[in-house]
């Protein structure tokens, strides 16, 4: 089963089957989703005529929040916090191989991500399925928690938000009582500026144990993105004694099942994130969506054969560029916006939103009085 | 502030006549590419503002062309009527994405002999400064009337002794913008905040010519304008308009190119198109860029990415329009209209300013209530 060949491919990736195996996915995929085979033919592509992974059609990321692309019945639905232009619907991934995804996280968040051998005490400012069910974060941090975690790990999320002060008094206890046991932290690029907003405010600062190591995903929208990074890793370092290059970047979103890490713990460049072997990362012109050279910037496009279920080759809404085997984030495609005598699209699409009875849920732009339920949302933006 | 709001007398002691003369004469200047006002800010203007030079010809040709001699007169004679008592200035907060913008709010402000001071927006701050330094230097009664000054947008320090000093404050912004401004503002802030603008076709129209009209009102500003087209609503055959506009689209393509796009605009058009293919829409796809017409059954108004795309919404129907409108109530801002007159009323009563022919949508002139407000009620 073809299932059970891509599983073993990630257990087990050998180089030279990487094409032909992708190209069985394409086949199967083309042959269950009658909207992807759609796109298909009218590109005069079909199992037959694709020789090359490289000419798989790639599934636009946004067509998740409107199209059913699953290949198979069942299994966990994703959702994401459909905020990245505070608009429009949520992305809805429907899962059927959600092994596949375990999978995909086990063979590459612990090389990645993890400061020592496990089990290690991990600090979670990332919501539990248990609070949103149908958050993939959530699903993959469940996942990360049951495997690797030491006993005395902890969640400093809850339904109402961030607690600090679980948050603060687990830092405490584990520089107190466990000094050398390196800890980790996972958390969103939100989530974390939440709290060391927080902690400088109540003027505390920690030295968290030698090797501990952080893990943020996620990022800022707009154009304060790249300040906004830089001001939170000072903050970091300067409230919890953890240098840049212990924090890892992930690349994820609801649309894969497999996740991109950059190189920080091994020394490499800390926003270069790597593909894993049973990923390909390429950067497409987004005027006719070939390959550009590498260096220059592009659309980036995944292919990624733990998505067995639903599309392989996705074109994310992200911007980046290849560089030596790995690329980089640039920034997002602009959201559907009215740049005319003003411009305001987040307002305008929660326009549209309210027309369709949706509500919009994480939108950045609801701040006043928003529910828990939605401050969680935007925590867990990707 | 103060110093602005003192030079209202001096204003006031232009004739008519002398202000119109100069206003014209700065205008025509700035029509004309071969002046010496339009030889310096050309060639910087077009990059700065995203346009290719024929996008920038044909797009201060519209703006322009709507504050020229005869829209300038009938502004300035009417503004007669309004009280001649001081004003204290007008603050307005330019916004970027249109060239030569600051014309709309400067001309009525003149009109009322209100002095002015004008922010020029980060992205474009080139035409304002060189428009009114002309001007000034055609009307050196009216130079310490105006100001113009940049900073970035927020600054509180900067912006409260202004807004202090403000007797009306008009914003073309976003609505945070606009609202934080209100929120901070001792006199009254009128916000000209996002609108959308859209087509609608009744029966028996000749998709050819109508399409050449539309295709205008969609590439005039690269579709960045509250009034560039993003839907067509159509009891015709869509199809054939569909044709008849991707023919249109891409001769504009070449009297207007396509201005340098940013790879994130790029980026959300290719999602949209790809997004149309798997959806099963009928696609017309020009080179990303020079537009795309895509068939949407749905029938439901939504935003375009921009890049000359536009959806024509096949409807049986225009009766049950307002209805399927009715979520954009007070954010329509134009609708370019051929044989539906029957609409017209609801469509105003939707909230929508301009209603006009395919073409001529995105060229009003001077006395044009954008967002329904009428610029000398909204600075007099």
């Amino acid at each position: 089963m073809l299932y059970e060949r891509v599983l073993r491919f990630l257990r087990d990736p050998a180089p030279d089957a990487f094409g032909a195996l992708a190209l069985e996915a394409f086949a199967f995929q083309f042959e269950r989703i009658p909207a992807y085979r759609r796109l298909c033919e009218r590109r005069g592509l079909h199992p037959g005529s694709v020789i090359s992974w490289r000419d798989i059609p790639a599934v636009p990321a946004i067509a998740f929040k409107t199209l059913d692309l699953s290949a198979a019945p069942g299994g966990p639905v994703f959702r994401s916090s459909g905020t990245t232009s505070g608009s429009e619907q949520r992305s809805v991934h429907r899962n059927p191989y959600p092994e596949l995804y375990r999978e995909a996280v086990d063979r590459s968040f612990p090389a990645a991500c993890l400061p020592a051998e496990p089990p290690v005490p991990i600090l979670s400012l990332i919501p539990s399925s248990k609070i949103l069910g149908d958050s993939s974060l959530s699903f993959m941090v469940d996942h990360i928690l049951d495997r690797w975690s030491a006993p005395h790990s902890a969640s400093a999320m809850t339904r109402q938000g961030l607690d600090t002060e679980t948050a603060d008094s687990w830092i405490t206890t584990q520089i107190e009582e466990h000094p050398s046991e390196p800890d980790l932290i996972l958390t969103t690029a939100l989530a974390l500026w939440q709290w060391m907003e927080h902690l400088e405010r109540r003027g505390r600062t920690y030295r968290l144990p030698p090797g501990s190591a952080l893990f943020e995903t996620g990022g800022f929208k707009g154009r304060r993105r790249q300040i906004a990074r830089q001001e939170l890793l000072l903050k970091v370092e300067e409230r919890l004694g953890l240098p840049a290059h212990r924090v890892v970047r992930e690349y994820g979103m609801t649309e894969l099942s497999s996740q991109f890490y950059t190189d920080a713990l091994s020394g490499g460049d800390p926003d270069l994130f790597r593909a894993p072997p049973w990923t390909r990362a390429r950067i497409l012109d987004p005027r006719d969506l070939c390959e550009v050279e590498t260096g220059r910037p592009g659309l980036v496009a995944i292919l990624d054969l733990a998505n067995l279920g639903s599309a392989i080759h996705v074109l994310t809404e992200d911007l980046g560029l290849a560089e030596r085997g790995g690329f980089r984030l640039l920034g997002r495609a602009s959201g559907a916006e009215l740049r005319g005598c003003s411009l305001a699209a987040e307002e305008l699409a929660a326009e549209e939103l309210a027309a369709e009875g949706i509500a919009a849920e994480g939108s950045a732009k609801v701040s006043a009085g928003k529910s828990a339920k939605k401050q969680l949302d935007s925590i867990v933006e990707d | 502030m103060a110093f602005l709001g003192s030079q209202s007398t001096a204003l006031r002691r232009i004739p008519d006549h002398e202000l119109l003369d100069s206003w014209v004469a700065t205008v025509e200047a700035f029509s004309d590419p071969r002046s010496p006002e339009s030889r310096a800010l050309r060639p910087a203007l077009g990059p700065s503002i995203g346009l290719s030079p024929g996008g920038l010809e044909a797009a201060l040709g519209a703006i322009l062309g709507g504050v020229g001699k005869l829209p300038a007169r009938d502004m300035i004679r009417r503004a007669g009527a309004f009280p001649k008592d001081p004003r204290k200035p007008a603050l307005v907060f330019l916004a970027g994405n249109l060239p030569a913008l600051a014309v709309q709010p400067l001309l009525p402000a003149l009109a009322l002999r209100r002095p002015v001071l004008l922010k020029s927006p980060s992205s474009e701050p080139r035409f304002t400064p060189a428009f009114v330094a002309a001007l000034a230097r055609r009307l050196p009664a009216a130079a310490n009337a105006m100001a113009v000054l940049r900073w970035e947008g927020g600054d509180v320090r900067i912006e409260a002794p202004l807004l202090a000093g403000a007797g009306k404050v008009l914003a073309y912004g976003d609505s945070d913008s606009i609202a934080d401004l209100r929120s901070r503002s001792p006199a009254p802030v009128l916000g000209y905040g996002p609108r959308i603008s859209l087509a609608v076709l009744g029966a028996g129209i000749d998709p050819e010519t109508v399409a050449e009209g539309l295709a205008r009102d969609i590439a005039l500003f690269d579709q960045r304008g509250c009034l560039s087209i993003h839907g067509i609503f159509t009891l015709g055959d869509p199809e054939a308009l569909a044709r008849a506009l991707e023919v249109a689209l891409e001769e504009l393509a070449a009297r207007w190119p396509p201005g340098p796009a940013r790879l994130e605009d790029q980026a959300a058009a290719r999602q949209e198109i790809e997004t149309a293919h798997l959806q099963g829409l009928r696609v017309f796809e020009l080179p990303l860029g020079h537009g795309a017409v895509l068939i949407d059954p749905e029938a439901r108004l939504k935003i375009s990415p921009g890049l000359r795309i536009v959806r024509i919404f096949p409807v049986a129907d225009l009766e049950t329009l307002p209805q399927r409108l009715a979520p954009w109530q007070d954010r329509l801002q134009g609708v370019a209209m051929a044989n539906a007159d029957s609409l017209l009323s609801a469509l105003k009563a939707l909230g929508a300013s301009r209603i006009a022919p395919p073409g001529k949508l995105q060229h009003p002139d001077a006395a044009w209530h954008n967002g329904g407000i009428s610029p000398l009620e909204a600075l007099g």
